[in-house]
C-alpha cells in the first residue's frame, strides 16, 4: 500500500461500518486506491488509527475526500460485482451451460479492467479468470516437458517460502514435533516426502547438534521427482546437507529416491534399519494423493493415498509430521469447489500482501496461481491439488474406520510458543496462531490457512519403543554399522 | 566478517589477536597517549576491561564503537563481546547447555555471533520494537529459533536454494534469501 504524499502524512483507513457489505458470505475486499494526492487506504485499521486519522480529517479539504470516498466505494461495488460474476460463471459451468458461461465470463473479463490490479481482490480474480477462461475455451492440454515444470516449480517454491510464514511455521513446527519425539535417541532416520531444496533440515541439524546429551547419528531419506538426464538435485542436495552437519558436528549420511508419485515408494526403498528412531515428515504432500471424494466411505476403492499410509505404518515411526492447507477444495461439485477456492486464495493472497510489505510478490502469486489453475480446470485424474480440512485428514489417519494404525501426538506448548514468535517476525499484524487439539494452525484474521499435525505409529503388544533398550540391544553392531553408512555416504558423495 | 567458516577456523581469529596484541604494545610503548602523569588510567591501556566495557552495550552503540580507532574496531570484533550481546537480548536459557561451548561452536560454524545478530537479532529486535502492540513485546526471540534462522542462511549460502543451476542463471541470478523478510520495511499500518 503506497504511502501518503509530501502534503497527507497520515493515513485513510477503511470504515467498515459504512461498507454495508455482508462479510459472512463475500470475501474481504481490501481496496488500495492511489490517486494523484498519493492518499492510500489502510485496510486493517485497528481503533487507535481510526481515531488518530479522525482527528485530522477536519484539518482536510473536503474536495479531496469526497473524491477519496468515492472512488473507494467504487472499488468496492466493482469487486463485489466482479466475484458475483464470477460465481455466476461458476454456476453456469457446473450446470454445463456454455454459452451462459461464456457470458459471465465476457462481463467478468470486463469488470476486471474496473478493480484496480493493486488490490488484493484483484490479484486473486485475475487468476480465478484466467482459470476460468482455460477451462472454458482452451482443449485439453498436454502436460508441460517435466524438466522445465521442475525447474520452475523449485524456483517458485523458493520464493513462495521467502514470502510469507507458511512453509517456515510448517517446517518449524514439524521439526519441533521430531526434536521432542526423538528424544535420547542415537540413531534417528528420517523420511522427507518432498526434499525440494531442503529448507527444512539445516534447522534441525543445527537443533540436534546442540541438543543436551550430544547429536545423535542422523540419517536422511529424501524423496522427490526424477532428475534430467545429467543432474541429480536429490544428491546435489544432499551433498549440502552433509557439509552443513559436518560443519556442526553431526553424523549424517543421506539417501535419495526418486519416484514420480509417492505411491510408487514401497517401503524396502527407505531401507529402514532395526533400532532406528524412525520420523516421517510431509509438508503439503498428501493432498495430492486423495481420490474424488465418494458419499459411502465404506466402499470406497483404495486410493494412493492408503497405499501411503500403509507404507507409513510399515516403518513405525516415531513421528509422523503432516501439514496440510486448511481448506475443503475436494468436493466433487464444481461450483462448491470454487467458491471455497476463492475465499481461501482471496485471504491467502491478502495475507502475501501485508507479509510483502503491500508489494506483492509475483512470484509467490505464480506458485498459488499453479494450484489456483489446477483445482479450477482439473477434473478426475487430472486434478492434483485436493486440500481437505483438519478434521477429514484426523478422521482418515487416526480414526476408529481408519487402518492407517496411527495414533495422534499433541503438539505440546514449545511448538506453539516457537510458532507464535516466528510469525510475530513477519509484518502485518494478522496472522494468528491457534492451538486445536493438539494441531497447530496458522490463520489470517481468524481464518485458518495451514495446519500442522503430528502422528505416531500405533501401540502394539510386543513392540518396544524406548530408544534406550533398542540401543543396548545393538551396541555392539553400532560402530560396525556406523562405519558402514559412513562408507555409503562417502560412496554416495564420490558417484558420478 | 567476524566468524569465518568451517574451514579456516583459525587464520581469521588470529590474524585479528595479532593486530590487538601490537596496537596494545604500540600504546603501552608510545608512552600513553592521552595520560599525563603516572595517576591517569587510560581506558585503551587494558583491552580486555575494554572489551567488557564494549559487550555491554547495544548492536548500534557497539557498531559504532568500533569506528572509534584501530583499538576499538579489534576489540569490536571479538565474537566475544557479541555472543554477550546476543545471550542478552534473547530469552533466558532454559536448558543450561544453551550458552555453553557447545552453542559456541556451532555458532561459529555457521559463520558466528557477529553474523548471527547482523542478520538474524538485528533486524528481529528491530522489528519487533517497531511493533506497537504490547503483547508483540512480550513474544521475545529465543535464541533456539534465531539459531534456526542464521543455520537456513548458512545453508543458503552453501550454495543451496537456487531452484537448480541452468534454469536460475537464465532468470539472472538474484540470491535468494529466506531472511530477506526481516529487513524489509514493516508496514506499521
Amino acid at each position: 500500500m503506497a504511502m501518503g504524499g509530501a502534503s497527507f502524512p497520515f493515513q485513510w483507513p477503511e470504515e467498515p461500518a459504512d461498507a454495508g457489505l455482508d462479510d459472512v458470505t463475500l470475501p474481504p475486499l481490501p481496496t488500495a486506491v492511489p490517486d494523484a494526492a498519493g492518499i492510500a487506504a489502510a485496510y486493517y485499521a485497528d481503533a487507535a488509527t481510526y481515531m488518530h486519522a479522525m482527528q485530522h480529517m477536519e484539518a482536510l479539504p473536503d474536495f479531496a475526500a469526497a473524491l477519496a470516498a468515492m472512488r473507494r466505494e467504487e472499488e468496492e461495488a466493482a469487486g463485489i460485482r466482479l466475484v458475483h460474476l464470477l460465481m455466476s460463471c461458476a454456476g453456469a459451468v457446473e450446470a454445463g451451460d456454455h454459452a451462459g458461461a461464456s457470458a459471465h465470463l465476457a462481463d467478468a473479463h470486463a469488470a476486471l479492467a474496473a478493480v484496480s490490479p493493486t488490490s488484493g481482490i484483484g490479484r486473486v480474480a485475475v487468476h480465478f479468470t484466467a482459470a476460468l477462461s482455460r477451462r472454458l475455451f482452451s482443449p485439453p492440454t498436454p502436460s508441460p516437458p517435466p524438466a522445465a515444470e521442475v525447474a520452475d516449480g523449485a524456483f517458485l517454491y523458493h520464493r513462495f517460502y521467502e514470502a510469507g510464514p507458511y512453509l517456515k511455521f510448517a517446517h518449524f513446527t514439524a521439526n519441533q514435533a521430531i526434536l521432542e519425539a526423538v528424544q535420547g535417541c542415537r540413531h534417528v532416520h528420517i523420511i522427507d516426502f518432498s526434499l525440494m531444496q531442503g529448507l527444512q533440515w539445516p534447522a534441525l541439524i543445527q537443533a540436534l547438534a546442540l541438543r543436551p546429551g550430544g547429536p545423535p547419528s542422523l540419517r536422511l531419506t529424501g524423496i522427490g521427482p526424477p532428475s534430467p538426464p545429467g543432474r541429480d538435485d536429490l544428491r546435489d542436495v544432499g551433498v549440502r546437507l552433509a557439509d552443513l552437519a559436518r560443519s556442526v558436528r553431526v553424523h549424517f549420511s543421506f539417501r535419495g529416491v526418486a519416484a514420480n508419485r509417492l505411491d510408487e515408494v514401497r517401503p524396502w526403498m527407505l531401507q529402514v534399519s532395526q533400532g532406528e528412531a524412525v520420523a516421517v515428515n510431509s509438508v503439503l504432500q498428501l493432498h495430492r494423493l486423495l481420490a474424488d471424494d465418494p458419499s459411502a466411505d465404506d466402499a470406497r476403492p483404495r486410493a494412493p493415498i492408503d497405499a501411503v499410509l500403509d507404507c507409513v505404518a510399515s516403518v513405525r515411526p516415531r513421528v509422523f509430521t503432516v501439514v496440510e492447507q486448511e481448506a475443503d477444495h475436494n468436493k466433487p461439485g464444481f461450483l462448491d469447489r470454487f467458491t471455497e477456492a476463492l475465499f481461501y486464495y482471496s485471504a491467502v493472497f491478502d495475507s502475501l500482501d501485508a507479509a510483502s510489505g503491500g508489494a506483492g510478490d509475483a512470484a509467490a502469486e505464480a506458485y498459488l496461481e499453479l494450484e489456483i489453475c489446477d483445482i479450477v480446470c482439473g477434473e478426475g485424474a487430472d486434478r492434483r491439488e485436493r486440500h481437505e480440512p483438519l478434521r477429514r485428514w484426523r478422521d482418515r489417519l487416526g480414526g476408529p474406520r481408519a487402518g492407517a494404525g496411527l495414533a495422534a501426538v499433541p503438539l505440546g506448548a514449545n511448538a506453539l510458543r516457537q510458532a507464535r514468535m516466528l510469525v510475530g517476525l513477519f509484518s502485518g499484524e494478522g496472522h494468528c496462531v491457534e492451538e486445536a487439539e493438539g494441531c497447530l494452525t496458522l490463520g489470517w484474521h481468524g481464518r485458518p490457512l495451514f495446519s500442522a499435525s503430528a502422528w505416531r505409529a500405533a501401540e502394539e503388544n510386543n513392540q518396544s519403543d524406548s530408544c534406550n533398550a533398542d540401543g543396548s540391544r545393538r551396541a555392539a553392531a553400532a560402530p560396525v554399522r556406523r562405519a558402514i553408512s559412513a562408507a555409503a555416504a562417502r560412496a554416495w558423495v564420490s558417484q558420478s | 566478517m567476524g566468524g569465518a567458516g568451517a574451514g579456516a577456523p583459525r587464520r581469521p581469529g588470529e590474524a585479528v589477536e595479532v593486530t590487538e596484541l601490537e596496537l596494545r604494545i604500540q600504546l603501552l610503548g608510545g608512552g600513553g597517549v592521552g595520560g599525563a602523569g603516572s595517576g591517569s588510567y587510560n581506558i585503551n591501556d587494558n583491552a580486555d576491561i575494554l572489551a567488557e566495557i564494549l559487550s555491554r552495550l547495544d548492536g548500534r552503540s557497539l557498531a559504532a564503537a568500533a569506528c572509534v580507532c584501530r583499538l576499538w574496531a579489534a576489540v569490536a570484533r571479538r565474537d566475544a563481546v557479541w555472543e554477550a550481546l546476543c545471550l542478552r537480548h534473547v530469552g533466558p536459557p532454559a536448558p543450561p547447555a544453551a550458552a555453553g561451548p557447545a552453542t559456541r561452536a556451532v555458532v561459529a560454524a555457521l559463520g558466528g555471533y557477529r553474523r548471527l545478530y547482523r542478520l538474524c537479532l538485528g533486524p528481529a529486535l528491530d522489528r519487533l520494537a517497531q511493533a506497537q502492540a504490547q503483547a508483540a513485546r512480550a513474544h521475545h526471540l529465543s535464541l533456539s529459533l534465531s539459531l534456526s534462522l542464521f543455520s537456513i542462511d548458512c545453508y543458503e549460502r552453501l550454495g543451496g536454494g537456487g531452484g537448480g543451476g541452468p534454469s536460475a542463471g537464465k532468470r539472472g541470478r538474484q540470491q535468494p534469501s529466506s531472511l530477506l523478510f526481516l529487513c524489509k520495511p514493516v508496514d506499521v499500518s
